[in-house]
């Protein structure tokens, strides 16, 4: 058995993971809130994307004729961009009953969105119903390709891809621009942002904005591999918590690297001891939390009060 | 704010309704006198999943046994009574199974409790069903061991399980396919009592398995599998993985284009599982127990009433989980009226052995229950992807059927130990 194939597939879904945590990441570590409503608008994600790409399927038949005829290649790249904002909407309506958790124990806003959770999936059964569905794919991403005597999944190498690509750009936001400052900078020192005249009620609106559209754009990638249910959310929360608390709570690139050790750790574990797949990440977080009690990169945050 | 002392008196008053009231309409397995004496409804428990990985089969089990008892309350219930039902969630968890299960019977005095699609819950519910003696029907679960080694003097089994199938397809898939097979196993109870038997048949046939690798619950990455798969290079993959790890995998499998080779023979295929997928995710060959389209006497009729009795229902026509909580319901419903009585030991003498013509349950060859391990021995019926079909509701194209004798569980009749009638407890309600 070749090993390389398979490190070729722990750095896929690694960066997979990094895509599905992303979202998470960036409201924990600048709001310190942990969302479990992150799963349910990842499916949320999916579900918009649903609508907008194939919206016979939803049941959406009078509404447009001339816009079902669109090329399917044109409806994915809208479904892309529409989606997460409509996932931005839900969760800034979310962060809107957040806000009196602000400064209280990090258990109300954990209760909080839990709660938000269970509502958004029923939400979802009620509008699209509890049965499994399909989301269609443009041809060009769709399909196999033979590379080194193996086939894979264009699909999953697109997803891989476009993973790096978000990636890269929350870093850019984040590091090299001015709101990415602001943003950090709400975290660390709330009270001086805000003698600096920064409305900071808007800010965290816009940062859990920001967060729940990325899990929105999760849910669209990932949903072509996974399957679309009502329930596929819950899937991703432990993951991703795990992944965020592996590399380190408020850590950017922890979360990245840690994501890619999860991959790698799954993906090889997959190829020789299949049934050890899932515990090894869970086996990873001890090894590492044994020795960094933090994760991998992670500072003191207000969760550890 | 003043309170009442509670006095002697009133503590001996209230203590001696209560013993009085225990007694005559208590819980109790040999003494239930007002519910025996009364015609009030017969009240069944309906113990299928509404959330969690079985919910969507679960609801179709469901709608299956309420269109059975809703045809025999139009014709004025059973024994004069009607009939009423209470559904409470089981969870797809056994320990939510087991709570429901006491519940229904010790508070909510049910005379039946039916329903099961995960075999771990109705491993569950049966323990606590023969505790009490209260007749089960597992309708919908598949694994060997529910009417093997988890058999029951109160439990009936209804679909056919992972061997039924297994027997059905293998020596088939040896023939044409070839020798060397690999297993993809769902790593629990129902994934290795199916890989065992598949494992058994396939040395039997002149097969070899060339490896085999087991699928931890939860898992929604297959490549590593897939590429495991590509690299052992055997002619057939005999697949038993469930739920929403069988959705995940077979999304991946289409993606990848291997659903036509290697071979693959996936145990069987729930109806409400693919139902509106595309048919490139309905790779291999499958199995069932009954589909919408078979070309038989009563199915078309059969199919019309569920539309009618459902008509905003997401799934357009019945499947094989509808059907078996359909039948399943029904042939009970006929014993109580036969039998005269709720009383269940009498009840259970009559499902035990039954025969039930092929006519009447829509299929290719009579059934009956065998009496030894209490499972419902019926036609198992192979299919693929019906390919180039009009109709988005005709996803299979049935390709043979069985005869239920050439396909039993014999390993069952040795493994089940069914409990004595005298250490069943008996009841009338």
């Amino acid at each position: 058995m070749t090993l390389l194939p398979h490190i070729l597939n722990g750095l896929t879904l690694g960066l997979l993971f990094a895509l599905i945590a992303l979202g998470f990441m960036l409201i924990v570590s600048v709001m310190e809130v942990i969302n479990l409503a992150h799963g349910s608008l990842f499916a949320l994600g999916a579900y918009f994307a649903l609508w907008l790409i194939a919206p016979e399927l939803a049941g959406f038949t009078e509404v447009a004729d001339a816009y079902a005829g669109l090329p399917i290649a044109l409806r994915y790249g809208l479904a892309l961009v529409i989606a997460p904002l409509g996932v931005a909407a839900v969760g800034m309506g979310l962060e809107a009953c957040l806000r009196r958790t602000y400064g209280k124990a990090p258990l109300y806003g954990l209760l909080l969105t839990f709660g938000a959770a269970l509502v958004l999936e029923e939400v979802i059964r009620t509008v699209w119903g509890p049965t499994e569905q399909h989301l269609p794919l443009p041809d060009a991403i769709n399909g196999a390709t033979l590379f080194a005597g193996i086939i894979y999944s264009k699909y999953k190498l697109y997803a891989a891809g476009f993973a790096l690509v978000a990636v890269f750009c929350v870093w850019l936001f984040l590091e090299k621009t001015p709101y990415g400052a602001i943003v950090k900078a709400g975290a660390h020192d709330s009270e001086m942002v805000r003698a600096l005249g920064i409305d900071l009620g808007r800010l965290r609106m816009l940062v859990f904005g920001l967060g729940a559209a990325l899990a929105g754009l999760a849910g669209i990638v990932m949903v072509p591999i996974w399957g679309l249910r009502p329930h596929v959310g819950i899937d991703i929360v432990i993951p991703a918590f795990l992944i965020i608390v592996l590399g380190g709570v408020g850590s950017f690139w922890g979360a990245v690297v840690a994501s890619i050790l999860v991959g790698l750790a799954v993906g090889l574990t997959g190829a020789y001891a299949t049934e050890w797949s899932l515990i090894s990440m869970y086996l990873l977080l001890i090894l590492v939390l044994t020795f960094r009690a933090r994760g991998l990169f992670g500072r003191k945050s207000i969760l550890e009060n | 704010m003043s309170q009442k002392p509670i006095t002697r008196r009133s503590l001996l008053t209230g203590s001696g309704v209560l013993v009085a009231g225990a007694t005559f309409m208590g819980p109790w397995a040999h003494t239930r006198v007002y519910a025996a004496m009364s015609d009030k409804p017969l009240k069944i428990g309906l113990t299928s999943d509404a959330s969690g990985q079985y919910a969507n089969s679960g609801a179709s089990d469901r709608r299956g046994m309420l269109m059975a008892i809703d045809e025999f309350n139009q014709n004025g219930g059973v024994l004069g009574r009607k009939i009423e039902t209470i559904h409470i969630d089981t969870e797809t968890t056994p320990a939510t199974g087991s709570r429901v299960a006491e519940r229904l019977i010790s508070r909510e005095e049910c005379a039946f409790l039916i329903g099961a699609v995960s075999s771990g819950v109705a491993n569950a519910i049966s323990q606590v069903a023969q505790k009490h003696g209260t007749i089960y029907l597992n309708t919908n679960s598949s694994s060997p061991s529910e009417s093997g080694e988890n058999c029951h003097r109160v439990k009936f089994v209804w679909d056919g399980n992972g061997t039924n199938f297994a027997k059905a397809a293998v020596r088939n898939a040896i023939d044409s396919f070839g020798k060397n097979w690999m297993l993809v196993t769902n790593d629990y109870v129902w994934g290795h009592d199916t890989s065992a038997a598949t494992r058994k048949l396939v040395d039997s046939y002149g097969g070899t398995i060339v490896d085999e690798v087991l699928v931890p619950q939860g898992t929604r990455d297959f490549s590593s599998i897939l590429v495991n798969v590509q690299q052992a290079a055997p002619d057939v993959v005999a697949a038993a993985v469930g739920g929403d790890d069988q959705k995940a995998m077979r999304q991946q499998v289409a993606q990848l284009g291997m659903g036509e080779k290697p071979a693959w023979i996936n145990n069987q295929q729930d109806w409400p599982d693919v139902y509106g997928l595309p048919l490139d995710n309905l790779f291999g060959v499958f199995g069932t127990t009954w589909y919408w389209k078979l070309d038989l006497p009563g199915v078309a009729d059969f199919v019309k009433r569920y539309q009618t009795q459902y008509p905003d229902t997401a799934m357009r026509v019945p499947g094989n989980v509808f059907y078996n909580g359909y039948v399943a319901t029904r042939e009970l419903l006929r014993c109580v009226e036969e039998a005269g009585t709720t009383n269940n030991i009498a009840v259970i003498k009559l499902l035990e052995g039954r025969k039930m013509s092929a006519e009447d349950r829509m299929q290719h060859n009579d059934a009956w229950i065998d009496p030894a391990t209490h499972q419902v021995q019926q036609t198992i019926y192979l299919a693929t992807a019906n390919e180039g079909t009009a109709d988005p509701d005709d996803m299979f194209k049935i390709v043979s059927h069985t005869a239920p004798d050439t396909v039993a569980d014999t390993a069952a009749q040795d493994e089940c130990k069914l409990e004595s009638y005298e250490d069943t407890p008996s009841y009338e309600v």
